[in-house]
């Protein structure tokens, strides 16, 4: 009886929901892009629209390159060259590839110079090195959080922490991770990872993109001003959410009783659009590409369009360890951790976070 | 002639009031003469000769003194004095005595080096010669019960991340706890609970969890491991 009750519960998840306007001072929209590190999935949706608009469409075909490494070993990630190289110049993000955080190690490096390890316990206890447990373990502790500021070790390297760090990682518990790496250079220097990491494998990688319309769709009405929805006028915030994640996973919106797969319908008060084009970009994204595609579909209402609004969305790694900033990320039955902009043709947005069930709440 | 027999036993007073002198209107009323103390003195011992000829002087002198012969002996019961066994000392008074602390000028890596190879070969010994084909089992049992001060150990896993990686020699180990000389010559000093040790001697290198390690090293060599419970820290 209690695993019947267990498998039926839902788990918990967030939904917080804001709306601001892109023009106002204290607008937090690029903090919050430029703070979700490790971005799996981007994807747009834009109403009334048959071709991408040029812009758009090479914003899209330029996110640049990741790169993926077989075996590095973690002590390679706090020489004094990589992180003059990378990290300083620059921003510079890693994370482990097919390691689940709820079960193995994992390790991101985050733009700040921040190197997160999460380790399960037996790893824990033989690198010797001061963490502290995950928020979400529960009578047992299986999981600990270290974290390790590259910024502040490379300023003085004959430090008592930079020798223990540095012996743990090389000679006590030696750890190797399949990486997926991206730097985004300040200045105009080339991207040299490949040579800086020729003698591990490196392969480069282009984020994959897939381009489709999509005919007689059914799009709820929307008012800037009304996050809440108001009776017959127009839908609320989560109704779009929903609304979105059935479009986006070609669900039949039209709640047909023979329908095996979904019986989801949209939202009312709707309108039919005749076409809307849909791309999405899936790879190792880095937040400076999505601010500025949020730039660019900012500016996309500059001349008069058909769309009332477009929508940005964007997708991180289930396996990442962090979320927003240094918020700690987990895996419960899910490890969504994703968030929404609804920009409107008066330069108002409404932004939607939604977190999982180990998560913090969004900021 | 006066003599007082109110109290008998004490020898002098005794002799005073035999030898007590003559008052004079007693002396000229019986017309004695006062022969002298010490005159007197010898009449009397020698009258005392004449009289017990068969005694021997010191029977004589008892006797006079009126010393009685014990014939049996029944002693009182007296209070029973707390007998002293070998308790030894408390924990807190050995602390107190400092008997077993190392002054910190005799904290030195070096002086211990000798122990250490004392200890090898007292391990090479006990295992009949570390050849590589040893079984590891030999080894290990051997070791259960082997003394290890002496023996280079260093922490391999650890609950407390600053524990991990402390190496040196082991000095003493008590019920719980394992103190040991760096190479920077500091004593450390490290619980056994929830910590793994490393051993390594000759290529071998054994792993032995403090947690279910917890006894003196004296008690040790006489105790029946049995494997129970998680070996999880």
């Amino acid at each position: 009886m209690a695993t019947l009750r267990r498998l039926r519960e839902v788990p918990r998840h967030l939904l917080v929901c804001e709306k601001s306007n892109f023009g106002h001072d204290k607008s937090r929209h690029r903090h919050l892009v430029e703070t979700h590190y490790h971005n799996y999935r981007v994807s747009f949706l834009i109403p009334e629209c048959g071709i991408l608009p040029k812009e758009l469409k090479n914003l899209v075909t330029e996110t640049g390159p990741y790169y993926f490494v077989k075996n590095l070993p973690l002590h390679e990630l706090i020489t004094q060259e990589f992180i003059n190289t990378f990290v300083k110049k620059g921003s510079c993000c890693a994370l482990t590839y097919n390691t689940n955080i709820d079960e193995d190690n994992t390790v991101a490096l985050l733009p700040n110079g921040k190197l997160i390890l999460s380790l399960d316990k037996d790893t824990y206890e033989e690198t010797g090195l001061q963490g502290h447990p995950s928020r979400y373990s529960g009578r047992k502790i299986m999981k600990f959080i270290i974290s390790i500021d590259l910024m502040d070790l490379s300023f003085n390297l004959d430090s008592k922490k930079y020798k223990r760090i540095s012996w743990s990682f090389k000679e006590k518990k030696p750890l190797k991770f399949n990486f997926l790496l991206a730097w985004h250079p300040t200045g105009m220097e080339e991207s040299t990872m490949m040579s800086y990491f020729s003698n591990y494998g490196i392969q480069e990688h282009q984020p994959k993109i897939a381009v489709s319309m999509v005919t007689d769709l059914q799009c709820p009405v929307l008012q800037s001003s009304e996050l809440r929805g108001k009776l017959e006028v127009a839908c609320s915030a989560r109704e779009l959410f929903d609304w979105l994640g059935a479009v986006f996973s070609n669900a039949d919106l039209n709640n047909e009783p023979s329908n095996f797969i979904s019986t989801y319908c949209c939202p009312q008060p709707s309108t039919l659009m005749a076409k809307a084009s849909l791309c999405t970009i899936t790879g190792f994204i880095l937040p400076e590409k999505i601010c500025l595609l949020l730039e660019q579909l900012c500016h996309y209402f500059n001349e008069p369009k058909l769309a009332p609004w477009v929508t940005l969305t964007v997708q991180g790694f289930a396996d990442s360890p962090v979320s927003w900033r240094e918020n700690e990320h987990g895996f419960q039955k899910g490890g969504e951790h994703l968030y929404n902009f609804v920009i409107f043709n008066n330069q108002d947005y409404w932004l939607q976070m939604a977190v999982g069930a180990n998560d913090d709440c969004p900021p | 002639m006066e003599t007082s027999s109110e109290r008998t036993g004490s020898g002098p007073r005794m002799e005073r009031a035999i030898y007590h002198a003559l008052s004079q209107k007693e002396a000229r009323e019986l017309d004695v003469q006062h022969p002298g103390t010490q005159r007197a003195e010898a009449f009397v011992r020698a009258f005392l000769k004449r009289s017990t000829p068969g005694m021997s002087p010191r029977a004589r002198e008892d006797q006079l003194q009126r010393k009685a012969v014990v014939l049996e002996y029944f002693p009182r019961r007296k209070r029973k004095e707390a007998k002293k066994k070998s308790r030894g000392l408390s924990a807190r008074q050995r602390r107190e005595l400092r008997l077993f602390d190392i002054k910190p000028e005799q904290q030195r890596y070096s002086l211990f080096l000798p122990l250490h190879e004392l200890w090898k070969q007292y391990i090479r010994d006990l295992c009949n010669g570390l050849k590589p084909d040893t079984q590891p089992q030999m080894i290990q049992a051997k070791l259960l019960k082997a003394d290890l001060h002496g023996a280079i150990v260093s922490v391999t896993k650890s609950k407390c991340p600053s524990y991990v990686g402390v190496t040196g020699i082991l000095l003493q180990e008590t019920k719980h706890v394992f103190k040991i000389v760096t190479k920077e010559d500091r004593l450390k000093v490290i619980p056994k609970r929830d910590c793994v040790f490393s051993v390594e001697t000759d290529g071998f290198l054994s792993y032995i969890y403090g947690s279910k390690f917890q006894f003196r090293s004296s008690e040790r060599s006489a105790k029946k491991f049995k494997a129970k419970g998680t070996i999880d820290l």
